[in-house]
């Protein structure tokens, strides 16, 4: 089912829709980008002007900017879908709705990846990081963390789009179910940053792995059960 | 102490006058069960050493956090068995488990720090089972509002989704408190949990109080349940009123 | 007795709340019931008439 040639062809073609309507109007990755730029720069001003402090807390602060950007381009999402009330539309021409499901998940990971390659450098600049010289780990450490929040993002993200609180309600569910995600990325990142290569935080990695397949299966079984009519 | 654990005995027996359900059977046991553990935790079994008697607070704070566990769990099946048969029952039991699973779990995050304060010398203290108790606590109450905004039965099917997450997630969260608290310094007079070497008394203690609260909330359960049900039907024959008024 | 009144605070809690929800549900239940009879019945007499 999942790999069969109608599925890979109906995913590509949402996610090619998905980024094309993006690609025109640039409105979600402007806003995740700004958001994210913007929360990094006011942790700055609220941790104070200690350069030591600074350094320990700048893992946090650019997994926080990642959270909250994610929810953000999120709900911007959504509130395209439910303008255009598009969503049933697709649903009927499709086979198997999975095929929606991971095809706004790739593109969710594809913003996250592009959000996270523009700020980095940002960063590297303000808090005086050498992300180069770790960014073998870095890359493994981003890779399972954005998969795991855009897997999640993307399953509470249909959840909350027809409830009447929607703006509340996403970042309601989704924080409070990646906490593992939230606390392994930021203490690996701090980790690689501080010098520490992959061995060392393979533990951190695992349970990311683990916390992506569980969920990534998980969403693919209930999300037809949940999204019929 | 024996004048304090009477006068509790007697606000024990008060409230359950107004159970008055065809389940009285199941009522009046878990009236008797709920007297004896009380007699059990003030009058019978001596006061620990080290902590002194606040370390009686143990009995209820564990119980209710066992049952919490229980609550999710239930809801976890209940929405997986909803999500397969569409059987509105099965939602009704997946809400009313969340519910009182909410309510144990308030109960468990608050007594937690009321033990920790005297003990620890500080309120709270993000060890893995507690932080895991306030981030489950985090996703229910989602849940709840979740419910509370959906009055299309449809939507059920959304929180269902949550109750089946939230609950995998419990392993997960855990592991990652587990591996994150070693970073966190511990609060100035910790001591470690106090549960090892329990003496018999302190057992039996125990055992009577966790009956006591899964019996409660089986007895809670059911009559939640119940609501959840009436308000479906209350629905049902609402629409059929407005049917017949509308011919 | 030391720390008496943190025992007594974590005890109170536990029985106020629990004694609250329980009586609450009862209540609810009992409201419940009757108002589906009440409507029930109401449904009856107009079928039948």
């Amino acid at each position: 089912m999942l790999s069969s040639k109608l599925f890979i062809r109906q995913v590509l073609a949402l996610l090619a829709k998905d980024l094309k309507t993006e690609w025109r109007t640039r409105e979600i990755f402007t806003s995740m980008f700004v958001f994210a730029v913007l929360v990094i720069v006011i942790f700055n001003f609220s941790i104070g002007a200690d350069p030591e402090l600074i350094h320990q807390v700048v893992s946090g602060v650019m997994w926080v900017a990642l959270l909250f950007a994610t929810v953000l381009g999120l709900q911007r999402a959504g509130q395209m879908e439910r303008e255009e009330d598009s969503l049933y539309g697709v649903l009927l021409a499709l086979s198997d709705s999975n095929a929606l499901f991971v095809a706004k998940m790739i593109a969710q990971i594809l913003y996250l990846l592009l959000l996270v390659i523009c700020t980095l450098p940002l960063c590297s600049v303000w808090f005086r990081i050498d992300f180069l010289a770790c960014i073998g780990g870095l890359w493994v450490v981003f890779a399972l963390g954005i998969l795991g929040l855009s897997i999640v993002g993307t399953l509470f993200a249909m959840v909350a789009l027809h409830t009447r609180a929607h703006d509340v309600m996403l970042p309601m569910l989704f924080l409070p179910v990646t906490v593992p995600i939230t606390i392994s990325s930021v203490y690996a990142t701090a980790q690689l940053i501080a010098g520490k290569n992959l061995k060392d935080i393979a533990d951190y990695l695992t349970l990311m792995g683990i916390f992506d397949i569980i969920f990534f299966t998980l969403s693919l079984m209930i999300f037809d059960y949940f999204i019929e009519e | 102490m024996r004048i304090f654990g009477t006068i509790l005995l007697f606000f024990i027996v008060f409230p359950l006058i107004f159970i008055r359900r065809n389940s009285v059977f199941q009522a009046v046991i878990l009236y008797i069960i709920m007297d004896i553990a009380i007699f059990l935790v003030f009058i019978y079994v001596p006061t620990e050493k080290v902590q002194g008697i606040v370390q009686k607070i143990f009995y209820f704070h564990v119980s209710s956090a066992i049952t919490m566990f229980l609550a999710f769990f239930i809801a976890f099946v209940a929405s997986i068995m909803f999500l397969w048969k569409s059987s509105d029952w099965w939602d009704a039991v997946a809400l009313s488990s969340v519910e009182i699973g909410v309510v144990f779990c308030t109960l468990v995050l608050i007594t937690g720090p009321i033990w920790a304060r005297p003990i620890w010398g500080a309120w709270w203290s993000w060890d893995p089972t507690l932080t895991l108790s306030l981030v489950l606590w985090l996703i229910y109450v989602a849940y709840l509002m979740l419910r509370a905004d959906a009055h299309d039965p449809k939507r059920t099917r959304f929180a269902a989704v949550l109750g089946i997450v939230g609950f995998v997630d419990v392993p997960l969260i855990f592991w990652s408190v587990e591996k994150w608290r070693t970073l966190h310094p511990k609060p100035v007079l910790i001591q470690e949990g106090g549960t090892t070497g329990l003496t018999f008394a302190m057992l039996l203690t125990f055992v009577v109080c966790l009956g006591a609260f899964l019996l409660l909330f089986f007895y809670l359960l059911r009559e939640r349940t119940s609501i959840a049900q009436s308000r479906y039907s209350l629905e049902v024959l609402r629409q059929e009123v407005d049917d017949l008024l509308a011919r | 007795m030391k720390n008496f009144w943190y025992l007594f605070a974590a005890y109170s809690i536990i029985w106020t709340a629990l004694w609250a929800y329980t009586i609450r549900l009862s209540r609810k239940n009992k409201e419940l019931q009757e108002e589906l009879h009440d409507l029930q019945a109401r449904v009856e007499r107009v079928l039948t008439k």
